[in-house]
């Protein structure tokens, strides 16, 4: 019995004591400079794998503690609920430094001042000029957030199943008629994948589809989204329904369906890691799909601001974002390709575009909605499709 | 969310007070006087604390922001959009978890029969040994294996093509709502069936020789003798596996995300989607109301077992 106890009493010390080693363990470096990035897996590898190491070496003395909150927009939410905790309860300085978030929350974040408007005082500020870098689905993010990439989700297809893919959503709804549960999604509720695929619906059926995406938003527009959503509970009859963005790529690998949307960095990036079949091929279907870019963003109240502005500064090089960004992870790049496309040789940079054309991403890569329109294209579906 | 806590929580208050009572009846003189009675208290302080600060106050805290506005105001609007939007997944939630809890009663009912009046010795052994294994495997993990088990071309599928036993055009996803019910019935049944086989095995075994010698068959024993007598156990056990079951995530998560899906998952996506808690917890308290129900059969039942001893 006494033994018992004695080892109980020694577990408990020895876990302390652990516990107190892990949490004092990295206070040993100077700085620690701490990112949290929402978003699938593959950006925590790459924050680790990649640039972590290399902004380590370039700056002695400071480590790069990198931890993945979760993917869609639930991973920024909660980002966003930890800062505001932080907030409210008054601490002088937030323990996130770096915060790599989606457009929506970007947008929120900038509107509750909880982000420091840094990109004048990096040198790679000036790089990245396209809309999506001053407007975050509707609002005015200039100056608080840099993008780390740009992505796109198309349909991926199984070419020895599928020898002519549909080229514009009625065409895919025409071919899921014929083709019953060959074609999957993963529902609004598993990742932002099969999300862009309804907003991408809803713009391909609604009168006025520019003002989804410019806006200003109007409430009444409710009725006429609920409208271009109603053929979808019909369509939802002949398709598979998958269990996340990963699921669907799943599924199509194994042959259980043979077409469905995917994010294109995440098809490439599976395709250059041998699990998916290299045959599989990408197809951007019109009048749309909608991509986002993922941004660089510093807490207002980050402990360590300098360190973050020069993390950004690497990170959106044009060297980072050949070399990383687009050779290594398969993402278009966050600044504008003038910049990056000279550092890259020809083949890789055409390795980018092999299914996806230049000009077709130019006319049918589209946003998502503005974010009041967003949150109206998710209920509508709850209750027209879902419901 | 692994199973044993909430049913250890839940399973012990029913317990404990009864027989404290009875152990602590004589010493209470003594125990009135001075200082031991403070220790008392005492004692019990950090768990009182424990379980108003971790439990009642998030609680009471759901209960009220259920009914309350993006401003700090009150108001219905919560509680009807979470019915308009998500009364197909409450029915849905509800239908699910009450076959789950039937299947399990019939199987762990036919495993605690078996063990009680098998004759095949190392059958009853082979089963005794086997059937606790799901206990240990924690909910997510089941619905993992599950996801790989139960695929179109998943190794259930395989094993029955290369048994002959389907054609191969004949497979079929089971990862839909039949995937969650078949996941929760075999998390579930060894629960229920090691506290039913329990309280099978401490029967007066008279009334089952008795039923023999008079020519019953055993599934009549079963049916007529034994399960009878072990029934308040059992309904205990079915109470808190409908519970158990109604508060698990993973598995609907993993395995039919889309709708109609589980409440659980609804919650989650108005929270991490929408950042919209009023909806989430007026969803939490439909399912408070659900377990609520089953709650109250139970400590009914609790008062009336602990009448009759």
């Amino acid at each position: 019995m006494t033994l018992v106890k004695l080892r109980t009493l020694l577990a408990g010390a020895a876990g302390l004591a652990l516990a107190a080693g892990l949490s004092a363990a990295p206070l040993k470096a100077e700085t620690v400079l701490t990112v949290l990035t929402a978003g699938d897996q593959n950006m925590v590898d790459y924050v680790n794998e990649y640039l972590a190491p290399k902004f380590e070496a370039q700056n002695p003395g400071v480590k790069v503690r990198a931890a993945g909150t979760g993917p869609g927009d639930g991973g920024s939410q909660k980002i966003y609920e930890k800062l505001s905790a932080e907030a409210a309860a008054g601490a002088a300085k937030w323990d996130v430094d770096v915060a790599v978030i989606h457009q929506k929350m970007a947008g929120q974040m900038v509107q509750e001042k909880m982000l420091s408007a840094y990109v004048g005082d990096v040198k790679t500020g000036t790089l990245a000029s396209r809309d999506s870098a001053r407007n975050a689905l509707g609002t005015d993010v200039t100056g608080y957030v840099l993008p780390m990439f740009h992505s796109q989700i198309a349909l991926a297809y199984n070419p020895e199943l599928v020898k002519a893919p549909p080229k514009t959503y009625a065409e895919l709804a025409e071919w899921v008629k014929a083709n019953p549960k060959s074609f999957g999604y993963n529902g609004i509720k598993g990742g932002m994948s099969g999300v862009g695929f309804v907003t991408g619906w809803a713009a391909a059926n609604i009168g006025d589809a520019t003002r989804l995406e410019k806006g200003p938003y109007d409430a009444a527009m409710k009725p006429a989204i609920e409208k271009a959503l109603s053929g979808l509970k019909e369509f939802n009859k002949s398709v598979t329904l998958t269990p996340g963005n990963a699921g669907t790529l799943d599924m199509l690998n194994r042959g259980e369906i043979a077409m469905g949307p995917v994010w294109v960095d995440m098809f490439y990036s599976w395709q250059a890691d041998g699990r998916l079949n290299p045959a599989m091929k990408l197809q951007l279907i019109g009048p749309g799909m909608p991509g986002q870019p993922m941004y660089y963003a510093v807490p207002a109240k980050a402990a360590n601001q300098e360190a973050a502005r020069k993390f950004i500064e690497l990170a959106t090089s044009p060297e980072v974002q050949a070399d990383g960004i687009v050779k290594r992870f398969n993402w278009y790049p966050g600044i504008d390709a003038t910049y990056v496309q000279p550092k890259l040789d020809a083949q890789t940079w055409a390795k980018l575009f092999t299914d996806v054309k230049p000009d077709e991403l130019a006319s049918k890569g589209k946003p998502f909605p503005l974010s009041g329109y967003f949150t109206d294209i998710m209920e509508a579906y709850e209750r027209t499709v879902a419901n | 969310m692994s199973a044993p806590l909430p049913t250890e929580a839940a399973g012990r208050p029913a317990a404990l007070p009864r027989s404290r009572g009875g152990d602590g009846a004589p010493a209470l003189p003594a125990a009135r006087t001075g200082p031991d009675w403070l220790w008392g208290v005492l004692l019990v302080l950090p768990a009182l604390a424990m379980v108003a600060l971790f439990f009642l106050y998030p609680l009471g805290l759901s209960a009220v922001s259920a009914f309350q506005g993006r401003d700090g105001g009150w108001t219905l609007a919560n509680v009807v959009k979470a019915f308009e939007l998500y009364s197909l997944d409450m029915a849905f939630t509800l239908a699910i978890v009450l076959l789950s809890s039937a299947l399990v009663a019939v199987l762990s009912v036919a495993i605690g029969g078996y063990l009680t009046l098998g004759e095949n010795r190392v059958a009853v052994t082979l089963l005794r040994w086997l059937y606790r294994w799901p206990l240990f495997i924690p909910f997510i993990v089941a619905a993992q294996m599950m996801r790989s088990f139960l695929a179109k071309n998943g190794l259930m599928n395989n094993l029955l093509i290369g048994g002959g036993v389907i054609e191969p055009l004949q497979a079929a996803s089971l990862l839909d709502w039949r995937g969650v019910v078949v996941t929760f019935v075999w998390k579930q049944t060894p629960f229920v069936a090691l506290m039913v086989a329990g309280a099978m095995a401490s029967l007066d075994r008279s009334t089952i020789e008795a039923a023999r010698d008079l020519g019953a068959g055993r599934l009549r024993i079963l049916a007529e003798i034994v399960v009878p007598q072990v029934r308040p156990t059992l309904v205990v056990g079915l109470i808190l596996s409908f519970v158990t079951m109604l508060s698990v995530m993973s598995v609907p998560m993993m395995i039919n995300p889309n709708s109609p899906t589980m409440i659980t998952v609804d919650m989650a996506y108005r929270i991490n989607a929408h950042g919209d808690y009023g909806v989430a917890n007026a969803l939490g308290f439909v399912s408070y109301a659900m377990a609520g129900l089953v709650g109250w059969f139970y400590l009914r039942h609790g008062v009336r077992q602990g009448g009759a001893r």
